[in-house]
């Protein structure tokens, strides 16, 4: 009977268009615009080297040590070695930002004011300072010289730097890419719903029938929940295809970690369905209409339509983060990717079991009455 | 042998008494028609019956044992078909058949055979790859009593399965129901349609407000009322009737004009015919067609509790 019933169960879902366009197109659809709405979200703050000109004449040849800095900087210009012709074209032609002459002191001519046209002006100023500066001291204590001291007129020195926490480099666009599996995982409610009106014969009219039937509810119902878990689980797993394969976003390298978090977010999501459809007494309609207003709210406060919110939460109200199944589920993604060690993740799928164990034994308690106040 | 023994069966929905002190005895090969109006608990009684809907008193027995929700061994002889279409939509005509048959018959090749004999049976061999969706609503209904019927129970309850049926198609059903009892099978037929219950079944109870107000054959049910024969006689000038002279006609229970049709109910076995035509005679009223008919059931329900079965 239960294999008998599985078969059947998995047919039926996979036949459900309504079904698979909730919990398999349409999140592979958000995927697509998330993806699309976050592909330039970087490009504006991603730095383009300044285009600048160098006019070749005898004074620059006079003074090779500005060359030399300029060449230097090649990460921060993009030099031209022009005539003053050449030069004053290109400007006009904006095809550079500026160009810098020695006639005979050192010159930039620009033909507006902007960032790029501060930054040349920032190292033209650099420059004079250091040069003048060196000039000074060697002037006035040539055995600077000698020492090594005047090395510091020029050098850098960073006394802060940079040291990650993770092992992955902060991407927050990766976050709402979690938190849309964590709704997919909580949509596969819509297929624990679908499974319990199967069955209930105050639910549907098949749900009766199968009452009248010589067979053990309880044994029907696990084994139409297996189906409906394996259908989740398979299309949570092509939705992670697709967002790493197609989309190429990393979910880290722990590959068994995922596929726990997936299985464990999927019975979450099936069995939340199974507890609205089992203790929400109305229609099916009102029940679906409560399962997708509360998977959406779950959804939101973990931050899928906005980052700051999950952290308001994190901050302001931490337990509704804890009391979240979308946030735990996450924060398990999030945790696999940036954390180096899984406890964190750990933490968060213990919690999810929690959830799971309670949204069954609920459902279980109220589904095993087997004869009902009305039809 | 007794099927169903059902005593002091008593189901409320709060104040609202569904089924009130319902007593029902079923015994083994009959086609019991079960016939009351819309609302009359008939539907409450089945659902009680087969262990779906709690009841606050009384005791059903089904083959001489309590029925309860776990009792698999008497479910398994118990084929039921709903009063609505109880199938699903995601697979064919054979998958339905085949699933719910399965509930009951585990052995695969036992299956083919059965779900094989129960699209014969309701004629759907030409349909078996078709959705429920593409069907009319006569071969849904013929997919819903297959899906009933498929595993060969002993004890069918049929729940008002012509409800929205064609006449083609109702006939077709109400056949295969009367060749389900040739075979063996012990019918219990809900319906509020007087003519279904009259054509197939061998005994009649007629339910109103959560009892049943009557109990018999046909013909047992009939003999319990006063009236007899209607007598309906076309007048061809109506306006120059005096209705009161022919209520005076002795053992005359009803005289009612309606446009030119004149309907008499006589007392039963009182054949009055001649005298009425004497008395329209004697008002020198033209007649054109007479015909009789029999009481009918809703004149059974209509003189046990004064209205219509179909109100």
């Amino acid at each position: 009977m239960f294999l008998f019933n599985y078969a059947y169960r998995l047919k039926c879902i996979l036949r459900n268009r309504e079904l698979m366009f909730w919990t398999l197109m349409f999140p592979i659809l958000l995927a697509i615009l998330f993806n699309l709405a976050f592909s330039n979200i970087y490009s504006t703050e991603k730095f383009i080297k300044v285009n600048v000109a160098l006019v070749q004449n005898d004074a620059l040849t006079a003074n090779p040590a500005f060359s030399d800095a300029l060449s230097k900087m090649d990460d921060l210009f993009v030099v031209s070695q022009t005539t003053l012709e050449e030069a004053d074209a290109l400007l006009k032609e904006n095809q550079i930002d500026g160009y810098i002459i020695f006639d005979p002191e050192l010159k930039l001519k620009v033909n507006r004011s902007g960032l790029n046209q501060t930054i040349i002006r920032g190292f033209l100023d650099d420059f004079l300072q250091s040069s003048a500066t060196l000039v000074t001291v060697i002037s006035e204590n040539p055995a600077a010289l000698e020492s090594g001291t005047i090395a510091g007129v020029y050098s850098r020195t960073d006394y802060l730097s940079a040291v990650s926490a993770s092992k992955s480099s902060p991407d927050t666009t990766v976050h709402f890419f979690y938190t849309l599996i964590a709704m997919t995982c909580l949509y596969g409610g819509f297929l624990g719903v679908n499974e319990v009106i199967a069955i209930q014969a105050n639910l549907s009219d098949v749900g009766a029938r199968i009452n009248t039937a010589p067979t053990n509810k309880l044994t029907v119902f696990l084994s139409s929940m297996l189906a409906a878990t394996t259908i989740q689980l398979a299309e949570l797993l092509l939705l992670l295809a697709f967002i790493v394969g197609v989309l190429g976003i990393s979910f880290g390298d722990q590959l068994g970690y995922i596929a726990l978090a997936c299985v464990i977010g999927s019975l979450t999501g099936v069995t939340f369905g199974t507890f609205i459809a089992a203790t929400v007494k109305k229609s099916e309609g009102i029940i679906t209409g409560i399962l997708i207003g509360s998977t959406m709210t779950m959804s939101f406060l973990a931050g899928m339509m906005s980052a700051d919110i999950k952290y308001l939460v994190a901050t302001k109200m931490p337990i509704l983060g804890y009391l979240n199944p979308a946030n735990l589920i996450t924060n398990s993604f999030y945790a696999l990717y940036y954390y180096n060690t899984p406890t964190q993740f750990f933490i968060n799928i213990l919690l999810l079991c929690g959830f799971t164990l309670l949204f069954s034994a609920t459902t279980y308690f109220i589904l095993r009455r087997q004869t009902y106040a009305s039809l | 042998m007794m099927v169903i023994n059902v005593k002091n069966l008593v189901k409320r929905y709060g104040d609202l008494i569904a089924l009130d002190h319902f007593n029902l005895q079923v015994q083994e090969g009959e086609v019991l028609g079960l016939l009351g109006p819309n609302g009359s608990g008939k539907t409450t009684a089945i659902n009680c019956i087969l262990s779906l809907l709690k009841y606050d008193k009384g005791s059903i027995e089904i083959y001489d044992q309590p029925m309860a929700p776990d009792a698999y061994a008497i479910k398994r002889n118990i084929g039921v078909v709903m009063q609505n279409v109880a199938v699903f939509n995601e697979l064919t005509v054979y998958e339905n058949i085949d699933y719910f048959c399965g509930l009951y018959i585990s052995d695969k090749q036992t299956r083919k055979k059965l779900v094989a004999e129960a699209i014969d049976f309701v004629g759907l061999n030409d349909f078996t790859k078709f959705l429920p969706k593409k069907l009319s609503g006569g071969l849904l209904r013929r997919l819903n009593i297959a899906c009933g019927i498929a595993h060969k129970p002993k004890l069918i309850i049929l729940d008002e399965p012509t409800v929205a049926v064609d006449p083609q198609s109702r006939n077709s059903i109400l056949e295969g129901i009367q060749k389900l009892n040739q075979q063996g099978a012990t019918i219990i037929y809900t319906s509020h349609y007087m003519e279904e219950v009259e054509q197939i079944a061998s005994r009649i109870a007629i339910m109103d407000k959560g009892k049943i107000i009557a109990m018999g054959t046909n013909e047992e049910l009939k003999r319990m009322i006063k009236s007899g024969e209607h007598i309906n006689l076309e007048l061809l000038n109506a306006e120059d009737l005096d209705l009161e002279a022919i209520k005076a006609i002795p053992d005359i229970i009803s005289a009612e004009l309606s446009d030119n049709q004149l309907v008499v109910t006589s007392s039963r076995g009182k054949n009055n015919l001649i005298v009425i035509l004497d008395q329209l005679k004697a008002q020198h009223i033209a007649i054109g067609k007479v015909y009789s008919e029999p009481p009918t059931l809703n004149d059974v329900f209509l003189e046990i509790t004064g209205k219509e079965l179909r109100d």
